[in-house]
């Protein structure tokens, strides 16, 4: 628990100091105001020269008491159309996946580019969300108009 | 080695360094390689060491490294003796004759490469070194004397071999940290580097003494590199005599050309490794950054942020805060104060953010974690021993208010010359900026939130626009802080007040797109304000709707229009018919962007979804619905009759909205498809708006109203229903139509209310089940006849088993049809159809005709052997149901028996091929679940399970039959408890053989 803490707090300093351009995270406040460092706000822009330029998206990442032992949860809020988002919304990605790529030396900062990139290149051997997916894997053309609205509707401001 | 071979290589090299094209470099590269791992490559470093060239004599050096690292293994002692005292003497010539220092940094890394492999030959490596270059000749090991002075040898050097002698202490540590150091293999190593600690502070405490001749720079470098060794290994062998520079460090502050290095050293191990600096360490920086040279450096700062010794003085000096933030806190004398009132100085340094102040975002962090630490111990420490507390609440103050100037947007034509780099790195600094003031919050709640207030207020009636909008936006960032204690109500009543509406209404005429901007996500960050302040609210909703047709505002203004009359539904019923004029306006004039109506339209839809009275609400609504209901007829209209089009007419050229200007111009009936599309989400919207916000009151022992067939809510129903419909037989190739008709559908499921979207049951099936398998997005309509089912069962519940013959029948007959041209989505969602259906009423199933219900039960099985992921979980879950049935109708179950003594051996067969190695990793969940209800409702499920392990199909000979029976075994014994996950992964993992990892 001591380490998840101290861990998130060091995070938090990691990422003050160096994020890349149009993302954001941040802890959620609770009642009191003070800082829950174990659900962080996040906003993960989509990726210039993509037809996900000029989203942004906004992910929960939870952060389990075993952190970093095991891998924080991500969830878009709300759920994303994308092949690789669950309809709750939580994001399958192997470097958040305990029993395959996460490490505990992944930052916060490479979980959210990591997330970025999946955004433009799906993996579809793990589909998460039959709509997605599917129109992903049969008709690329509507799937990229689909996604230019999703775009339009989360512009990032 | 031959002299052909040596000058091959040589030719080799000059082609490597001069241009050629790429698949020349890749041979000539592979050959290199080639020679430097073959029996000769030792020869070959020694032969072309001796070159006069620089870049082949860099290839030897690397050769030796190469070689070094491949087959060190195949060195006797002496040869290593031998080659270590080659290679230094190599280095003392190379060092005489002039030779480029990149040559002789990787001569020195060949040698630590020696030291990594052979570190019991030589383990005080830099003595030897240091004795070899004093005396000018490569010396055998055997040679070092015990005894020798390193420090009498060391003030001896000349310059170049102090130059040497510390780029070899600096390769040594770098390259022997980045070997693994708890490792067996490089331990000894790690302990033997240790040993030369005191020789490393020996030649570095002279080495930084020597500035006149260019040694002190890297020898602070090579300094660093210790201390980031130190931290890592944390033996204090080493840190001990490593902390016995840092005055000799500290002393190269004052020379001038080595401040940059200095500065950066200290700023690195203040931020990385602040402990260690003993407290006396800390006594001497504090001394340094308090001195008036220090002030001088600051003045020059905040005079030129840009000013690179400058801005290196300011990191270090915001590393000290950061490193000491809690004395500097909680300390309440005149020199720390003094600091604290610098840093905070740093938040307000002359020049733009963040192009010519590079030093405010570094300062502000030190900010946050300041007044983070200053919340910290407001929570744990006593209120009254907080001396120190007004102190800090007055340097925080001040980062504030030089916050709120830092970020005012520049001048329009400053701004324009910023690139995009700058201009992303402004908004970014003020996100810092805004989460800075959240955390103040914490600390001073409402005064806070006036001060902003009152500064906003002054900035209007002074007409200073950057400065209101910079209290605008502060204001937003605490839209989430604040509560709704009357207290902060006070204060942002006097924000949304007269001069604020009046501000955005023109009074003043045009003013900065910026200001009006920020205004009205204020009104939208303040939702609830508004809530609480129905009278406010009108002006608010008022100004919002004027930005509408912005095509900058639009968008932003949409949306707060939408979340505010949402929320605000109840207080705003008396304004739905100002709305509806309001929108018949502005798209009478203009073409809006699709997302912002459809905002509006859900704003408006929500209004009326409040209004008590229900023939007012309906007839409102008409009126809404009719503008659309015109759209679609316009449309259809339009597609037979191509000439209509007049593209002048906002009514025409909506459907445009789509085409961008480098293609052709579309065709009409493709302008009439998109109308439809947009009149399409136009309805789905309004259906997501009237949804009731209140929670459902559910009784499932409600007899269903009947429908008040004629009634004007059916007439309404069967009217949106027709328009539907028609839209759907009009453009029969588009699955977006489909798509959008399965959304106005759902909006309708979930609501237990009736109302115009929630149409009565037969109509819903009727739509359904008339759509043949072909037609597009026949998926989507399965998955939405899903979410149909579902609101049944949340029903009455007497009209719901003929519905469900219905759609059941239609989804087996689909397949049937598709006959094993089932895309993925069909599949999944069919079956997860089904799954639903048989679940509550397997009677209904079990009546299908069947040759269908066995179509698709084979069906289910064949997909439960393939790959595809979603499709195979669906049959998973849809055979876990139906195996754990258990009816009250005896036929049923007789029925259900005997089709299970048919199909329980194909399904335990494809269960154990997946089980088998077949299966994903992350399929196997939901297999276990499976195998768990089919052990613990079948009981011959064993046989099966048995014939399936052995028969010839089983995908894996890894396995052998104990391990099979074994695990047969298991599975029947745990009965279907949760072990049976870990037993399926274990054999599974067997199947797959050892060697995997992840795969899958």
């Amino acid at each position: 628990m001591a380490l998840c803490q101290n861990r998130l707090q060091e995070e938090r300093k990691l990422w003050r100091k160096d994020h890349p351009f149009g993302f954001y995270a941040r802890p959620q406040k609770n009642a009191l105001g003070v800082l829950d460092l174990k659900v962080w706000e996040c906003g993960i822009p989509g990726k210039e020269k993509t037809i996900w330029e000029g989203g942004l998206f906004k992910l929960t990442v939870t952060f389990p008491d075993e952190y970093p032992t095991k891998p924080p949860k991500c969830k878009f809020v709300p759920p994303l159309f994308h092949p690789n988002v669950y309809p709750s919304g939580t994001v399958c990605l192997s470097i958040l996946n305990e029993e395959e790529a996460w490490r505990p030396a992944i930052t916060v900062k490479q979980i959210l580019l990591g997330v970025q990139d999946l955004l433009n290149d799906p993996n579809p051997e793990s589909p998460a969300q039959a709509e997605a997916y599917n129109l992903f894997k049969k008709d690329r053309v509507e799937y990229e108009k689909r996604i230019k609205r999703i775009v339009r509707e989360n512009a990032a401001p | 080695m031959e002299v052909k071979c040596l000058d091959e290589v040589e030719e080799l090299i000059q082609i490597l360094y001069s241009p050629n094209p790429p698949s020349v470099y890749k041979l000539a590269q592979d050959r290199l390689q080639t020679l430097q791992k073959s029996n000769e490559g030792w020869q070959l470093a020694q032969a072309l060491i001796s070159s006069p060239n620089t870049n082949t004599k860099f290839f030897a050096a690397l050769t030796l490294i190469v070689k070094l690292n491949k087959e060190s293994a195949n060195l006797t002692e002496d040869d290593a003796k031998e080659l270590l005292q080659n290679v230094v003497g190599w280095l003392l010539t190379s060092m005489n004759d002039g030779t480029a220092n990149f040559v002789l940094k990787k001569l020195c890394s060949a040698l630590v490469t020696h030291f990594i492999y052979f570190s019991q030959l030589w383990p005080k490596c830099l003595r030897q070194l240091i004795y070899c270059l004093d005396i000018g000749r490569s010396m055998p090991v055997e040679a070092l004397d015990e005894a020798l002075q390193a420090d009498a040898v060391i003030d001896s050097l000349d310059a170049r071999k102090m130059w040497m002698a510390i780029q070899f202490a600096t390769a040594l540590v770098e390259e022997v940290g980045k070997t693994e150091m708890n490792s067996e293999k490089y331990m000894p190593v790690h302990q033997r580097l240790a040993g030369n600690a005191a020789d490393v502070v020996s030649l570095l405490q002279r080495g930084l003494a020597r500035a006149e001749d260019g040694c002190s720079e890297i020898a602070l470098n090579c300094y660093q590199a210790w201390i980031l060794y130190a931290q890592r290994a944390s033996v204090d062998a080493l840190t001990a005599p490593l902390r016995g520079l840092v005055e000799p460090a500290m002393r190269c502050f004052t020379v001038q050309e080595l401040f940059q290095e200095t500065a950066a050293l200290f700023t690195d191990v203040l931020q990385n490794y602040s402990s260690f600096f003993t407290d006396s360490h800390y006594v001497a920086l504090f001394s340094l950054i308090d001195s008036p040279w220090a002030v001088e450096l600051y003045n020059k700062l905040r005079e030129t942020p840009d000013d690179h010794d400058a801005m290196s003085f300011g990191l270090l000096l915001l590393a000290f805060g950061d490193a000491k933030v809690h004395q500097l806190m909680t300390s309440t004398e005149e020199a720390p104060q003094g600091l604290l009132s610098r840093l905070a100085g740093l938040t307000a340094a002359n020049g733009h953010l963040v192009g010519e102040d590079n030093i405010f975002v570094p300062a502000l962090e030190f900010w946050c974690t300041f007044v983070e630490t200053v919340v910290d111990s407001s929570f744990t420490d006593q209120e009254s021993s907080q001396t120190w507390r007004p102190y800090a609440d007055q340097h925080i103050q001040n980062v504030v208010i030089n916050s709120l100037r830092k970020i005012r947007w520049p001048p329009a034509e400053v701004f324009a010359e910023w690139d995009s780099s700058e201009r992303a790195g402004f908004g970014d600094a003020r996100k810092d900026v805004a989460d800075l003031l959240q955390s103040v919050f914490t600390l001073n709640g409402v005064r806070l939130v006036s001060f902003f207030v009152d500064f906003f207020l002054q900035s209007l009636q002074s007409l200073a626009w950057a400065e209101a909008e910079a209290a605008e936006f502060c204001l937003g960032a605490l839209a989430d802080c604040v509560t709704e204690a009357p207290e902060f109500d006070l204060e942002m009543g006097r924000v949304f007040s007269a001069p604020f509406f009046e501000l955005l209404s023109g009074f003043h005429g045009q003013i900065p797109l910026r200001l009006r901007q920020t205004s009205l996500s204020l009104i939208e960050r303040y939702g609830e304000f508004f809530e609480r302040h129905s009278e406010r609210l009108p002006d608010a909703l008022n100004l919002l709707f004027a930005a509408v047709g912005d095509p900058v505002l639009g968008g932003p203004s949409a949306r707060s229009i939408s979340t505010l009359c949402s929320s605000c539904r109840a207080i705003l019923t008396g304004e739905a018919q100002a709305f509806i004029t309001q929108y018949k306006t502005i798209r009478g004039s203009q073409v809006l962007d699709s997302i912002a109506e459809e905002r509006i339209i859900h704003a408006i839809a929500s209004i009326i979804q409040a209004i008590p009275q229900e023939n007012i609400r309906l007839s409102t609504f008409n009126e809404l619905y009719q503008i659309i209901r015109e759209d679609i007829i316009r449309a259809q209209q339009l597609k037979h009759k191509p000439a209509l089009l007049n593209l002048g007419d906002p009514n025409y050229a909506r459907g445009l909205e789509s085409w961008n200007n480098t293609q052709p111009a579309p065709e009409a009936e493709e302008i009439a498809l998109q109308i439809s599309l947009r009149a399409l989400r136009c309805l789905s919207n309004m259906a997501k708006g009237l949804q009731d916000t209140k929670e459902p009151s559910v009784n499932l022992d409600d007899e269903e109203q009947p429908a008040q067939v004629l009634g004007p809510l059916y007439l309404m129903q069967t009217d949106i229903f027709n328009m539907m419909y028609s839209v759907r037989l009009n453009f029969d190739r588009s699955g977006e139509v489909v798509e959008a008709i399965c959304n106005i559908f759902r909006a309708g499921f979930s609501e237990t209310v009736p109302g115009p979207f929630v149409f009565p049951a037969e109509m819903v099936t009727k739509f359904f089940t008339e759509q043949l398998c072909w037609c597009p997005s026949f998926g989507t309509l399965l998955s939405t006849a899903c979410s149909f089912v579902g609101s049944l069962y949340r029903g009455p519940k007497t009209n719901v088993p003929s519905q469900l013959s219905l759609v059941a029948y239609w989804a087996v007959n689909s397949l049937w049809i598709l006959a094993g041209y089932a895309d993925t989505e069909i599949s999944q969602n069919s079956i997860v159809l089904l799954d639903k259906i048989t679940g509550r009423y397997p009677e209904l199933v079990f009546k299908l005709p069947t040759e269908l219900l066995e179509n698709f039960f084979r069906f289910t099985l064949k997909v439960l052997s393939e790959v595809e992921p979603l499709p195979k979980g669906a049959a998973a879950d849809f055979w876990s149901g139906l195996v754990s049935l258990k009816p009250d109708d005896s036929s049923l179950q007789a029925t259900l028996d005997n089709a299970m003594g048919t199909l329980g051996p194909p399904l335990a067969q494809s269960l154990i091929d997946n089980i088998g190695g077949k299966a994903a990793r992350s399929e196997l969940d939901k297999l276990s679940g499976l195998l768990k209800k089919l052990v613990m409702h079948q009981p011959r499920a064993q046989a099966w399970l048995e014939a399936a392990l052995f028969d010839q199909s089983f995908p894996d000979s890894q396995v052998t039959p104990e391990q099979k029976t074994v695990f047969l075994k298991k599975i029947m014994s745990l009965r279907g408890s949760r072990l049976t996950n870990q037993v399926v992964r274990e054999f599974w993992l067997a199947c797959r053989g050892s060697n995997f990892t992840y795969a899958s």
